[in-house]
């Protein structure tokens, strides 16, 4: 039972760490919390369905276009919400961000909302859904994948910004953008780039997740929420931070809903965030300024 | 080199640059001095694009500049080191000296690297840091470092905020060789500078800024010959023009 837990803990503290990366990587470079990207992460979901339920393209290419979207989605918001309003007070910001979460809910509802009658839709399974199992525990060959989708997306994430030019220019821009500017670096293309692959990643953990659970154009504000607690949890801004909080998250849910009540799953990690901020209110891996002015 | 004139810059409602002009000839060190919040750092920061002015003309080799951006500038080899050592200390020094050459195109690498290898041989601490965080730098090195940086942008005119702020006075010597070594290569330096004894020490001409206006310019080696100008302009309690101490200052 424990093993069985932990091991579904872990799979979708997964996914919650990748929304998690998301959401350190656009308030790390903004100074903004990305109230819509739970939708960006549903909207990715529903590229994925499009191409993989409706079109009978494989689950794999279906996950590629759904990044490809994700992505062009990003820069979308950036240049509809973001770019416009990027001199504005942060609280301006969060209503443009809920608003635009808003919007790509209707849109979705509008699209795919009434497809197989409800609001939900079922994501078939990517492969042989029966359970298979590894040592003395049964794994769910969706959960092997939504594991080693996250490690690649991890890796490949932070390869691309140690060894890249415009990862390495985000990160300039994210710890000071003024010295950014005076360096010549076009620094709201990085936005745009930021935005861009916050979104991708959401979009690539809406498409492990997907067959596991049903898409609908609501599910995003729970996503948000987790990944929200696993940053809060992990130290805001922090990105290893964001993966330990994710794990954390989804670990503490899992073994709330299994040993005390299944009500408690959703609840379980929040309780948690609240003793670990009333000890250590900079979070595990916090630090108090995040951002220099 | 560079001619401003008749420039006026403001925050929301208040005028806080008026009527400045000044001039930078090519190949010269041009002094701007001025107690705290003359303005300085707002003239710099409107010649890199970070403000725009509301009135006035800035011209670059005889090409006056509109509505730019600051990347723009940065192409026009007019290269900030701003003031209070703004590297990005959570990245190596390597990787910060490579980001100062982000407007050049990737196909420069071999030139870019012998630029770096450059800025190796005039500051060998930073070879010898290279691989570490910026943040680990000392507060000279970190100055280094923001030169360094700004070279690798292959600039003509420089232009260096109070390089000398905050450092030691064996580091206030190393920072006057170097700027005068910078000037031998031929570099063109705006030099804003509060410490009358480095700017009395490189430079040819100086400009005296006080409340947003030009209230005096002056040949170099007058300037520290004449205490009582410095006493009434720069505002400190300094006896001896010939001190290297920056005069107190806030953050
Ligand atoms: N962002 C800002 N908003 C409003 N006023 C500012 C801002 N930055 C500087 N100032 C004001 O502009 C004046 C000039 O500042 P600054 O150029 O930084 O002076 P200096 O570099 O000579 O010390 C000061 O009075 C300062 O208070
Ligand atoms: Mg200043």
């Amino acid at each position: 039972m424990l093993a069985y837990l932990l091991m579904s803990g872990i799979a979708t503290g997964a996914l919650y760490a990748m929304m998690a990366i998301g959401l350190v990587l656009v308030y790390r470079s903004t100074g903004h919390i990305n109230f819509s990207h739970g939708e960006l992460f549903m909207f990715g979901g529903f590229i994925a369905y499009t191409f993989f339920v409706i079109l009978g393209v494989p689950y794999f290419l279906s996950l590629i276009l759904a990044v490809i979207g994700g992505f062009v989605l990003g820069i979308l918001s950036d240049r509809a919400v973001y770019r416009p309003l990027i001199k504005a007070p942060p609280l301006t910001m969060v209503l443009a961000t809920v608003g635009f979460s808003f919007f790509l809910k209707g849109i979705a509802r509008y699209f795919w909302g009434s497809m197989e009658g409800g609001d939900y839709v079922a994501f078939p399974a990517a492969m042989d859904p029966s359970p298979i199992p590894i040592g003395s525990i049964m794994v769910f060959p969706q959960q092997l994948l939504i594991l080693a989708g996250a490690i690649v997306f991890v890796v490949g994430f932070t390869i691309f910004f140690r060894m890249t030019r415009a990862g390495k220019m985000m990160q300039a821009t994210s710890e000071n953008p003024t010295a950014a500017y005076l360096s010549g670096i076009r620094v709201e293309r990085v936005y745009t780039l930021t935005w861009g692959a916050g979104s991708a990643i959401a979009a690539a953990a809406a498409v492990l997740m997907a067959p596991m659970t049903l898409l609908s154009p609501d599910v995003g504000f729970q996503l948000l929420l987790k990944a929200f607690a696993a940053t809060v949890l992990g130290g805001l801004g922090s990105m290893p931070g964001a993966i330990v909080g994710g794990l954390l998250v989804g670990i503490l849910e899992s073994l709330g809903g299994g040993y005390v009540h299944s009500g408690v799953q959703d609840v379980s990690a929040f309780i948690v965030i609240i003793i670990v901020l009333i000890l250590r209110p900079a979070g595990i891996f916090g630090v108090r300024n995040i951002r220099d002015t | 080199m560079l001619q401003i004139e008749h420039l006026s810059v403001w925050y929301d409602v208040t005028e806080v640059i008026r009527d400045v002009s000044l001039e930078v000839p090519s190949n010269s060190i041009v002094a701007l001095m001025g107690g705290n919040g003359a303005g300085k750092s707002t003239i710099l920061n409107t010649l890199s694009g970070l403000l725009q002015p509301r009135h006035g003309t800035i011209t670059i080799d005889d090409i006056p500049m509109a509505n730019f951006h600051p990347q723009d500038m940065v192409k026009a080899g007019v290269v900030q080191v701003p003031q209070g050592r703004f590297v990005w200390p959570g990245m190596s020094v390597q990787d910060n000296l490579l980001l100062g050459a982000s407007i050049r195109s990737r196909k420069e690498k071999h030139a870019i690297r012998k630029d770096m290898d450059d800025v190796f041989q005039m500051f060998p601490i930073l070879h010898e840091r290279r691989k570490g965080l910026a943040a680990n730098l000392s507060g000279g090195e970190q100055q280094m470092l923001a030169i360094g940086r700004a070279l690798m942008a292959r600039p003509r005119l420089l232009l260096m905020d109070e390089p000398s702020h905050g450092l030691s006075p064996l580091m206030v010597e190393k920072m006057v060789v170097a700027i005068r070594q910078l000037h031998e290569r031929g570099l063109t330096i705006l030099l804003v500078e509060q410490n009358v004894g480095v700017a009395a020490a490189v430079s040819e001409h100086a400009y005296i800024l006080a409340n947003g206006e030009i209230e005096f310019s002056a040949v170099g080696s007058t300037l520290a010959d004449n205490p009582d100008i410095l006493r009434s302009y720069l505002g400190g309690s300094r006896d001896d023009g010939s001190s290297m101490e920056p005069p107190s200052t806030g953050a």
